[in-house]
């Protein structure tokens, strides 16, 4: 098992099981009429991978992120999360369990009221045990990893698409999280940005691979060869493409 | 006849459902207190901090306005009128029984939720429109130490904080009012301290502490409450804010059934 690497993390890693991969969808079906059981599909996401899950706009594939962060439950079947059914954690365990996970959100929710720097540190202010000189420092080193030197100052609705989207990553790398989850991140992006934002994603703190976990309708043929598996979703099974 | 009572019923049962909902709201708001963490207590105090510079100090110019201008009018004319029938000493009583105990709290409440309760609703209504609510939750931060929180205390504060303004504004243009029919300044606060007692203040305070709370309490909850779309925003503010306007008055009408 992977040992917090701080001791804000380590209520987090109470509710994981020892050796358990990273992310799996259980018998999960993604059509709003399930129906037999022969039609679902399980989907593992190994550790240090980079896995992505494509499909329609009807897929269902949007839903896989909310469901990998217990943000929501499928109709039929579950998200196991580092062994724990996320869906099923009890709220207050829910908040702390998802210090350990990373989440970049379909458009890029950002706190409107806060800087892209401010926004950046927030999950350090809030979640971790670090001095102020040392979240300052951790949201410098973020900031300039981003390339958001220039407009770290400014509010979200006073940048640009591609400036939220590397603000709203570095805020889900923040606290360096084992497993991340990416919706749609690349939507808008050139496929230089979305090379350099995956890039990025799938690198930890301590240079190891990181686990990501991404869903799009389409992928960029650059942003493919760093990816690990694609499974394409389509009528509520998963199927692997050539990568 | 079933659907009779089924339409006459409806509403009510709106009303409990919204009431029971609100309860809800405010054990939520009480239990994140009590799992408030250091870090988190940090970063609430942020917020609170510039929950309470737009509440209570940027507000302070229009209570002390309204303040004077109410205060003068009801004691220039209740001079004159209490002048013709001898009874110049109840001026103290209607300073304190009228303006400082009943219209001060609920005016500065009335204010507090026109300027900051209407900004309180929309903010929420926007940011769980905009997903930013999700964000929180994703982050591991319970939206409630974020966002409901500190404007539940920075709407306490800065409503008591107000009343205090409100108040201290009134006492002197009361005097202003009443130099217009020749009462002297010693007589004038002679009379005021007369009435004035500590159970007053108290009132004052509690008063505060009520009203503030249901600013913050009403409008969070129905700007948290939207769930379609920006068009939802509006709507959920007016029923924030209608909504505390009523709880504001009849908890007026309490305080006054309760200390009379």
């Amino acid at each position: 098992m992977n040992e917090p690497r701080s001791s804000f993390l380590v209520q987090a890693y109470a509710f994981g099981v020892e050796g358990a991969a990273p992310l799996v969808f259980e018998a999960l079906d993604l059509r709003d009429q399930p129906d037999h059981p022969a039609n679902r599909f399980t989907l593992s996401v190994e550790p240090g991978t980079v896995v992505a899950a494509v499909g329609d706009e009807d897929s269902g594939v949007g839903d896989l992120g909310r469901y990998a962060m217990g943000l929501a439950q499928p109709l039929k079947g579950r998200a196991l999360v580092f062994g724990a059914a996320i869906a099923g954690l009890p709220y207050y365990d829910l908040l702390v369990f998802r210090r350990r996970l990373g989440y970049l959100q379909l458009g890029d929710g950002l706190l409107q009221n806060l800087s892209l720097k401010d926004n950046i540190a927030l999950p350090l202010r809030y979640a971790s045990d670090h001095r102020l000189s040392e979240v300052e420092g951790r949201v410098a080193q973020l900031v300039e990893a981003v390339h958001l030197g220039a407009v770290a100052h400014l509010r979200p609705a006073q940048s640009n698409e591609e400036d939220r989207r590397r603000a709203a990553l570095a805020r889900a790398l923040a606290l360096d999280p084992e497993l991340l989850v990416l919706e749609a991140p690349f939507d808008g992006l050139t496929g230089r940005a979305a090379i350099d934002i995956l890039e990025h994603a799938a690198r930890r703190l301590d240079g190891t691979p990181r686990t990501v976990f991404l869903t799009a309708q389409d992928l960029h043929t650059g942003v493919r060869r760093l990816i690990t598996r694609v499974v394409r979703i389509q009528d509520g099974l998963a199927q692997d493409e050539p990568s | 006849m079933t659907a009779v009572v089924a339409a006459l019923g409806q509403p009510w049962a709106r009303r409990l459902s919204v009431l029971g909902g609100l309860a809800r709201f405010a054990f939520r708001a009480v239990r994140a207190a009590g799992r408030l963490s250091r870090t988190g207590r940090f970063v609430m105090l942020r917020v609170l901090v510039n929950q309470i510079r737009f509440t209570a100090l940027q507000a302070i110019g229009l209570v002390a306005l309204l303040s004077a201008i109410l205060s003068f009018l009801v004691i220039a004319q209740s001079v004159q009128q209490l002048g013709r029938f001898g009874a110049l000493e109840r001026v103290g009583t209607i300073m304190v029984v009228a303006v400082i105990r009943e219209l001060g709290p609920l005016l500065t409440a009335l204010i507090v939720v026109s300027r900051s309760g209407t900004a309180i609703a929309a903010e929420m209504a926007t940011n769980k429109v905009m997903g930013e609510v999700t964000a929180l939750e994703a982050m591991g931060i319970d939206p409630f130490i974020y966002l409901v929180l500190p404007r539940m205390l920075g709407a306490i504060v800065s409503v008591g904080c107000l009343m205090v303004v409100f108040d201290s504004v009134a006492l002197f243009a009361g005097y202003v009012g009443a130099a217009t029919a020749g009462v002297h300044f010693n007589r004038y606060a002679s009379l005021v301290l007369a009435t004035l007692s500590a159970k007053d203040v108290w009132i004052t305070v509690a008063k505060g502490i009520c009203f503030g709370a249901a600013v913050a309490l009403f409008c969070s909850y129905h700007g948290l409450a939207v769930t379609a779309g920006p068009t939802e925003i509006p709507q959920a503010v007016t029923r924030g804010v209608v909504g505390t306007i009523v709880a504001i008055f009849i908890m007026s009408a309490i305080f006054v059934a309760v200390t009379v």
